[in-house]
Order: structure tokens, then sequence, then C-alpha cells
């Protein structure tokens, strides 16, 4: 039942839009009435008791769309939807300001989430429901105009910082409790532990000050005042910040004995109703005093939930409903006066009894309630909680002190309350024509201002209200009657003397007036935000400037500091280390140090380009001994190919590069050597404190032991790319043909560097200009050399799963003749390769899948198929290695083709003119222009 | 110890040649790292024992580990893979293979502070947080552009 009150909700929500949209303004009168009948049946339906419901939400966490209805729930869930519907049928005579969709969808949209928060019993969905209240308050107030865009932004951001605390809140109990229920949570015995109570009330209370803006939080509230009328209606009287009330209330049962809870609330309630009264007392706007009130209003209501018994808890609830009353109906009232007459200013307003006498009486009995005078609803619930604030826990003094302090917010309360009457009936008459508002205006509004003096005259249908949400919201079950005469006692004096105070206060007003005006605040909390929010920013953007950079040098300094810095703090952590495994140095490996550092020595001096490719070309060599004396054949074999190939493609490159470096400039260099010195000293350090500190991994030891029966080969290594481990070897055959592709997209989409032009001029008829000629030796030698590498490489193929060799090292070899064609070639032309590289790439990369798919005959993927062919064994491994041969002379050819000639389209481009010498222009023209 | 000498100082000249100006240093630079690297994973199978791994039956008291190497094989070939794409990357485009930026970053935000100053011939101002703001705003537009 209560899902069909929060579906009934949402489907308001869901046709307000349009509504909006076919009517304008006029879906007032069928949203506003449609949200009242349905507060008025869920408050019949609630004597039936309803059974609180559950549905299936997120099961793996554990968190249920659970609803329930008590009379706490109730209390707030007929001001979120009787209220509504007063502003909502209110607004359909009132709004100006089109697109009234957007309106009325995100006002009913706000019903919806304060209904769903109110009847939650989920933390987690009480925690979403309070997010939606956040952003429709953002996207309502942001919706009056380009002024409204900083206060929304400023709601937003503390008010969502408070839904944060409620987040860790919510996560806190239900990682504590092991439940999201919320009466679950509320009838854990978790409370018990000081340290949890204490966290969670910190957070709740943090929640709840952001939401309800109490100090220090107070700012966005009367911020947010450039709303439209009917949103700061709904926005002060019943939803939004009575959501943090809520919240409060509902937690009072677990923590209203934490004297931290206590403390904070009444010091931080206290402390806002006293500067909120204060602050409004010293305005001239109505609606800003009315922000201001509100923010008062709600300190004193916090303060009273702080107390934390159960007549407190009730005398909370009722002025959470005389507050509800008297402010929509103030607010709304308002919004007339400024329509009818222009301004909102009580200096300009004057003499409206005469004018608009029933606007005036409504917001005189309004206003009265809110100052506390019998026999209005205002006064019983500030008598209710001068009672709670006598019997505050602690020593006799805090109850003297909070009961002090609430009796001057109540003085303060009174005088601006009064201040605000006077203003509106004193004075002299506006000088504007003012006309009455019509009734059809006046009528949502008279709703709220009549209850106020009805209830307080016969409270008796209130009564189950208020002491339900009292007893559900303190834990103890708690009755009584609401009366205004409870006999001569403390509170009655209190209340006596605050209208005295007021009186005083209204009588010389003036004088009151000028006492505070220059009493401004020092601080103004706002620009707090505002300096919090631009710093924030700024220092965002300081922290992107950072990266925010096309340079490399930048981006690949962050993690080579940091790794740096890893290693210092593993330096300093590290103690005990297992001793060194056997003897891990030969006398010829310093034979390898003094080669490296002679070649890395000369790539960092290198001035021009040619150099350094050369100088990197020994350090290539030298690794390569490296890998040679640890008794890697297969890798030291592949390394010499690789570093073949690559000074071959970086020569291809050069034509196109600057001959020499540029300088680099003297802060770079020290700076760039000093990394590099520290990351060079943390890599010596680390690998020789990790590594040969173990004998052979137990992995190692299974492949050494078992190659011969698991695969047929033996040479491990292979073995282990091709059967052991062939899926690795398929992915990165894979990075490798993306990596081909990826060149060829490159230098297809956009332009080379063109060619530099030689410094040499070379006269026409000198014989370095006959290209053939001059490559004669190096073609008779690629002659007799081409066809030796194919046989090479296909002998390095088919022995690789036996002895050094296999698909990576046989298609090397096969690269490097294709570049020893290439470099003997005596035109670019000439030296582009036929071999369709693409095609290779991807035709590799099938026949590895293929033969991976084969393995599914025995068992899975990749797993080779062994069979004798006339006495010869062969295994499906070798076919897969025959893919990888594919896609890596696919790749050099490609990339060799791509790099080193022109591009398709500059040959196309060049072959367009019907010349004759045409192919063999690019290389004259290289040479001469 | 020889091993991570050699891994150090191929780092060494790594980085430094990575922190340079020039893409084709930057290659370079690369080319090093990941022969350092490819050093480290065989020095995590130890240096001690230094046997091929090839044969029936090899010996483990005296054989390296087979797994470091067939992981560096397949590393270097990778390697060489991405060399190839950022020398590609290296000669796209115009001028030459610099890689700076042509105006530091870092003094990006102060010169267009000056120059919204100017423009306006208006002091930013304290007392109005939206000025405030909306000064910044422009800023960080301007930083942008």
């Amino acid at each position: 039942m209560l899902a069909t009150f929060l579906i009934a909700t949402a489907a308001v929500a869901v046709a307000a839009p349009f509504l909006g949209q076919a009517m304008g303004r006029r879906a007032g009168w069928v949203l506003g009435p449609a949200l009242f009948a349905l507060g008025v049946a869920l408050w019949v339906a609630s004597s039936s008791n309803p059974a609180p419901e559950s549905y299936t939400w997120i099961p793996s966490l554990g968190v249920a769309f659970s609803l329930r209805l008590d009379g706490l729930g109730l209390m707030f869930s007929l001001l979120v939807l009787l209220v509504g519907g007063a502003v909502l049928t209110y607004s359909a005579r009132h709004l100006t300001v089109a697109p009234h969709g957007n309106f009325y969808g995100l006002m009913s949209l706000f019903a919806f989430a304060m209904l769903g928060l109110v009847l939650a019993d989920d933390v987690v969905l009480l925690f979403l429901m309070w997010e939606i209240t956040t952003f429709c308050s953002f996207f309502l107030i942001a919706r009056s105009g380009p002024p409204a865009r900083e206060p929304a932004i400023r709601t937003l951001l503390v008010t969502g910082a408070g839904g944060l605390a409620l987040l860790a809140a919510a996560a806190t109990m239900a990682v504590t409790v092991g439940s999201t229920q919320l009466t679950v949570i509320l009838a854990s015995d978790a409370w018990n532990d000081t340290a949890f109570a204490a966290t969670v009330a910190v957070l709740l209370a943090f929640a709840a000050f952001a939401k309800s803006a109490q100090f220090p939080f107070q700012a966005w509230l009367p911020d947010a005042m450039a709303a439209a009328t009917p949103v700061s209606a709904y926005l002060h009287a019943a939803a939004m910040v009575k959501a943090g009330i809520y919240l409060l209330m509902r937690f009072t049962s677990v923590l209203g004995e934490l004297p931290l809870w206590n403390a904070m609330l009444i010091s931080v309630g206290l402390l806002t109703a006293v500067m909120g009264a204060f602050a409004a007392l010293r305005r001239y706007d109505l609606k800003s005093m009315l922000a201001y009130s509100t923010v008062s209003q709600l300190g004193f209501l916090v303060a009273a939930i702080g107390i934390g018994t159960p007549e407190a808890l009730v005398a909370a609830a009722v002025h959470t409903v005389a507050h509800a009353l008297f402010k929509s109906a103030l607010f709304l009232l308002t919004g007339i006066i400024d329509h009818q007459t222009g301004t909102r200013d009580i200096r300009i307003l004057g003499r409206l009894h005469t004018t608009m006498p029933a606007t005036t009486v409504l917001f005189g009995l309004a206003a009265l309630s809110m100052a506390g005078v019998p026999p209005l609803l205002g006064f019983m619930s500030k008598e209710g909680i001068f009672a709670a604030f006598l019997t505050a826990p602690g020593p006799a003094w805090v109850g003297f002190t909070v009961a002090t302090l609430g009796v001057l917010a109540a003085v303060l309360t009174f005088g601006y309350a009064s201040k605000m009457v006077l203003g509106i009936i004193g004075g002299p008459a506006m000088t504007k024509p003012v006309k009455e508002a019509a009734p059809i205006y006046l009528f949502p509004v008279a709703l709220p201002a009549l209850a106020g003096l009805l209830v307080g005259l016969w409270p008796a249908p209130v009564d189950r209200l208020v002491y339900d949400a009292g007893a559900n919201a303190s834990g103890t079950p708690v009755d009584g009657y609401l009366s205004l005469w409870h006999g001569v006692n403390t509170p009655l004096v209190m209340s006596l003397l605050v209208m005295a105070a007021g009186v005083g206060l209204a009588l010389a007003r003036t004088r009151v007036d000028r006492f505070v005006e220059p009493l401004a605040s020092p601080i103004s909390a706002l620009r707090i935000v505002d300096k919090a929010r631009v710093g924030i920013i700024r220092f965002g953007d300081r922290m992107g400037d950072i990266t925010r950079t096309d340079s490399p040098n930048r981006h690949l300094a962050v993690p080579i500091v940091s790794l740096v810095i890893i290693a210092g703090v593993a330096v300093a952590t590290l103690t005990d280390l297992p001793a060194i495994v056997g003897d891990p140095t030969r006398p010829f490996d310093w034979v390898l140090v003094g080669l490296l550092v002679i070649g890395v020595a000369g790539a960092i001096a290198a001035r021009s380009r040619v150099a350094a490719i050369a100088i990197i070309g020994i350090v290539g060599f030298g690794v390569t001994l490296w890998f040679l004396t640890l008794g890697a054949a297969d890798v030291a074999l592949t390394q010499l190919l690789v570093e073949i190939l690559t000074v071959v493609v970086m020569v291809l490159l050069l034509r196109r590069l600057p001959a020499t470096f540029r300088k680099a400039s003297k802060r770079r260099a020290v700076g760039a050597g000093m990394i590099a010195a520290v990351a060079g000293a943390a890599t010596t350090l680390a690998v020789f404190a990790f590594t040969g500190r173990r004998e052979l991994s137990p992995a190692g030891e299974y492949f050494l032991r078992e190659v011969k029966t698991d695969t047929g080969g033996t040479n491990v290594v292979n073995t282990i790319l091709v059967d052991f481990r062939a899926l690795d070897t398929l992915g990165e055959i894979t990075v490798l043909a993306m990596a081909g592709v990826a060149v060829l997209v490159l230098v297809q989409s956009r332009t080379l560097l063109s060619s530099k032009s030689a410094r040499i001029f070379v006269s026409p008829d000198s014989p370095l200009r006959r290209e053939r000629d001059n490559a004669v030796f190096l073609r008779t030698l690629s002659r007799l050399v081409g066809p030796l590498t194919v046989v090479l490489s296909l002998f390095f193929l088919l022995r690789g799963h036996n002895a050094p060799g296999g698909g990576f090292i046989a298609a090397l070899i096969g690269g490097a003749g294709v570049a020893l064609i290439y470099l003997a070639a005596d035109s670019d032309e000439s030296a582009r390769s036929r071999l369709p590289a693409l095609a290779l790439i991807g035709s590799g990369v099938v026949l590895a899948v293929v033969t991976g798919l084969l393995g599914y005959v025995d068992q899975s993927f990749l797993r080779p198929l062994h069979f004798d062919l006339f006495t010869v064994h062969i295994s499906t491994a070798v076919v897969f290695d025959v893919g990888v041969y594919l896609v890596v002379i696919g790749v050099v050819v490609a990339s060799l083709n791509l790099l080193g000639t022109p591009t398709r389209r500059a040959m196309r481009d060049l072959d367009a003119p019907p010349d004759a010498e045409a192919p063999t222009r690019t290389a004259s023209k290289e040479q001469v222009s | 110890m020889t091993l991570a000498l050699s891994a150090g100082i191929l780092v060494t000249g790594a980085v430094y040649l990575m922190l340079q100006r020039g893409m084709l240093r930057v290659v370079l630079g690369f080319i090093l790292l990941s022969h350092a690297v490819n050093l480290i994973i065989m020095a995590a199978g130890g240096t001690s024992r230094r046997g091929e791994p090839l044969g029936a039956d090899p010996d483990p008291a005296v054989t390296a580990d087979a797994l470091p190497q067939a992981f560096v094989l397949t590393a270097i070939v990778i390697a060489f893979a991405i060399t190839i794409f950022m020398l590609a990357l290296a000669v796209a485009g115009r001028g030459d293979d610099d890689t700076d930026d042509l105006i530091p970053v870092h003094s990006q935000p102060d010169m267009d502070v000056d120059a919204d100053a100017a423009a306006s011939e208006a002091t930013p101002s304290d007392d109005n947080p939206a000025e405030t703001l909306d000064e910044f705003a422009s800023e960080r537009e301007g930083g942008q552009s």
C-alpha cells in the first residue's frame, strides 16, 4: 500500500512536465489538489497501520526497496503532500516565468523524493532520495535565471557535502550492523559501542546541519532566496530543510542519550537560532527576513531534538508542524504582496490592511503563530520547547543557559515578526494603487494560515500525529494531549517574558533598527564558500597545468619520479633480505658493464642523430652479449636481429630529420641528469635487493623437467612460447599486428616530415649520381644472400622447437633479408617490397587462432596436437609458430615500406605526369634540390 | 651485481634521453629502457645458473630459468613494434621532431590575467564573490584557448 502512494506521487511527477507543457501554469489546478488528495488519503489509510513493505532491489548487496510508515514518517509525509499540494495550487495563479513544465516536474519530483525519504526503511534508499532532493533544489533555484546561478551552485556544494556525510554514515552503519535496513540498524546493539555511535553521530549531524542550514552551513538558505516564491515556500516549510530535521529525529532513538549528540545539537541549534533571528531583525525585505527566520526556527528545532527526551521530541514534532504551516503561509503571502504591490520592502509597503485586508489578516495570523502568541499553534509549540529546554541534560546551569538562550531567540523572533506585520500595516499608504488579491489566489494560502489558528484552538485532531511522531523519534512511548493551558508554570512565565520583551522591541523598533543595522558580521559565510570553491578549482587548474602539455617529457617524468620515490621508501623500510644464492657474477660480466657504460655515455653525449643511432646499436649488441652469457641463446638471437632492423628503420628516417639534436638547455640537462642518476641508482639497488636470492622457480623447474614429455620439443624457451604459454604469444602477435596497422594508418593519415635537402651539390654528370652502378656491390651480394636468408629463415623456423630458432627468430632473419634487398635497391620505388604486408599480418593472426581452435579436438584452446608423419614427430605448435612468423615478417615489411619510401599517395602523385623519368625522380630530387 | 649495475646504467641513459626534446631521443630512451627492463626480467630468473635450457633433460642445478627468457623474447619483439610506431610518430607532422610546447605551460595563466586586466581596465575586486568567480572563469577560458 505504501508503494502505491509512492508510485502515485511518482505518477504525478511524471505527468507534471507534460501537464505543465500543455496547460501552462494552470497545471497547478490539477497537480496541487492531486498531491493534497494523496496526503488526505494517506492520513486516512494510516489509521489501519499499514505493514512495512520490501521489494527486491540490489540483492547482491542486501539492499532492498523497503518502505514503512510510522508516526514520524506519517507526520513528515503529510507535511510534504499537504503543503506541497497547497504550494502547487497557489502556483497555478502565481507563476509568471515559463517554462512551467519544468517547474511542475521538478516540484512534484521533489515531493516524490521527500515522500520516499521519510518512508524509506533502507539507508541506501534514504540516501538516494536525499540526493534527489538536493538536485531538485539545485535545479529549482537555478531555473530562476542568471542571478540564481551562483546561489544554486553554492546550495548544491553545501548540501552535496552533507550528502556525502550521509553516505559515509550509511556505509558505516551498514558495515557495522551488517544490514542496510533502517529498522534493523535502529534496533541493533552496535550503538552501545561509543566509538561507532560517536562517528555516526558526527556524520549524521554534519549531513543534517548542511541540509537544514545550521551553523556553519546556514548561509545557503537565505542565499537560495533567489528562487521563485513557491519554491522557497516549499523548500523552507516542508521539503529540503525538513529532511535534515527528519534525519535527526529518526536517529534520536539511538543517539538521544549520547552526550556528544546532545552537545552538538543543542549548541549548534541555539547558536543558529539566535544568529538567524538577529539577522532577520536586521533585514527589510520580507522574503529575506523569512529566510533568516527559517534558519533561526530550524535552529530552535535542532536544539529541541538535541534534548532527546520524549517530551522534547513531541515538542519538536509540534513545532515542525507549526513551522510548516506559518512559514508556508508567510512565504506565499509575501509572494502575493510582491505580486500585487511590486515590492517586498517593508519600508515601502504600508497600510496594506486598508487595501489588502484579507491578505493582511492571514499574514498577521501566520506571523503571530511564528511569534508564539496564543491561541495559535506556534504558542503551543514554543511552550513545549521551553519546557524541554528546562530539562536539558547535564548540570543544572546547562538547563538554565539553554532556556535563557531559547528565550533570547524567541524574543528576537517576536521582534522580527512584529516588525514584519507593523511594516506592512504601518507607515504611510503606498503611492501606487494596490488591489486585494483574487480569492482564488488567496485560497491555497488561507489553508495553512487558518490551520495554525484552528489547531491552536482545537488541537485534538493532531494529538495522535505529534505524540506518535515523538514516540517513534525518541523510541519511548509517550502519551498526552496538546493544550494551550497547562496552568501557571515556568514555560508560561517564559512565554510571558518573551511577549513582554517582544512588545518592548516592537515599540522601540526605530531605535532597534538603528542599533542593529550597523552590526554586520565581519565574516561572510558565502564568501568563504566562494573562496573555497575558487581555490579548489584554481588548485585543480594548477594541478592540471602539470599535465596540460603536448611535450612527452612531463608525462614521462611523473611515473619515473614516482618510481624513484617508491624505491626510496623501499630502501628505508627493507631490512631483512634472504641471502644471495650461488655466485651471480662472472669475470666477463665486467666487460659487458664497461661496454654498456661506453655505449650509454655515447648515446647521451651524441650531438648528431647518425651518431646517436650508431651508438644505440652498440648498446644493443652489449645487451645481446649479456643474454648470451646468461644462457639465453634464443633471446640473444632475437635481440641481435631486432637491433639490426631497428637501426635500419631509424636510418631510413634520418633523411626526414635535422642532422643534429637541439642543444639542451642547462636547466634541462641538469634536471634530467639528476633524475636519471637517481633512477639508475634506484634500479641497481632494486635489482640487487630483489633478484638472485632464491633457487630456480618451481615453474622454471617444471618446464625444464617436463619439456620433452609434454611437448616433444627440447628448446624450452620455444616450447613455452608456442606450447605452454601459447595464449601469451597469441596476445603478443595481436599487439604486433595492431602496431603494424597503427603505423600504416598513421603514415597514411598524416603528412610525414619532408626530406631535408642535401648539403652537398652533386653534379648531374658525376658518377655519384648513377644510383644503379653505385649499388652494384650490395645488389650482387643480395642476389647471393637473399635466397640464403630465405633458406636460413625456414631452417630456423622448423628447428625452433628443438634448438635455438622459432617463428620470431626466423621471421626476423627473413626481415633482415628484406632489409638487405631494400638497401641494395637503386631507387625508392624498386626498394619497395612487393610482399603484401597487411595480408601477411592478417593471415598470421588467423593461422594462429585456427591452430588454437584445433586444440579443442584435444580438450582446450591452443592445446597442440601431436602426431607422427612418416616417423617424423609433428606438433601443431609448429604451425602456430608459422603464424607468429607471418605476423612478424609482415610487420617488418610494412615498416620498411611505409617509413622507408614515400607514401603510396605521394608515389601516385609522382606517377601522375606521363614522364619517363618519374619513378626515379624522388631519389634524384632528394639529392639535388 | 653486474647485471644490477648494467640495468642501472641503462636506466640512467634511458631516463636522461626520455627527458630531452626531440622525439628521436625520446625513442632512443625507450629503446634503452626496454633493454634495462629485459635485463631486470632476466635477473629475476637468477644469474648464478647460466646453462642453456636446451636438450631432453636439462639439469635444473645449472640451467637458467627458461620462463624469464621466454618473457624477454616476446618483450623484445613487442618493443620493436612499439619503437617503429614511435618512430613513425617522430616523423609525422611538420617542422622537425621537437616535442616541446611553444609556450611553457606554467607561464600561461599569468599572462592571461595580465591580458584580461589590460582588456577590461578593471582591477579585480575581492569584495564581490561573483566577480571573483567571473574573473576566474575568464582566466580559465583564456588559459585554455
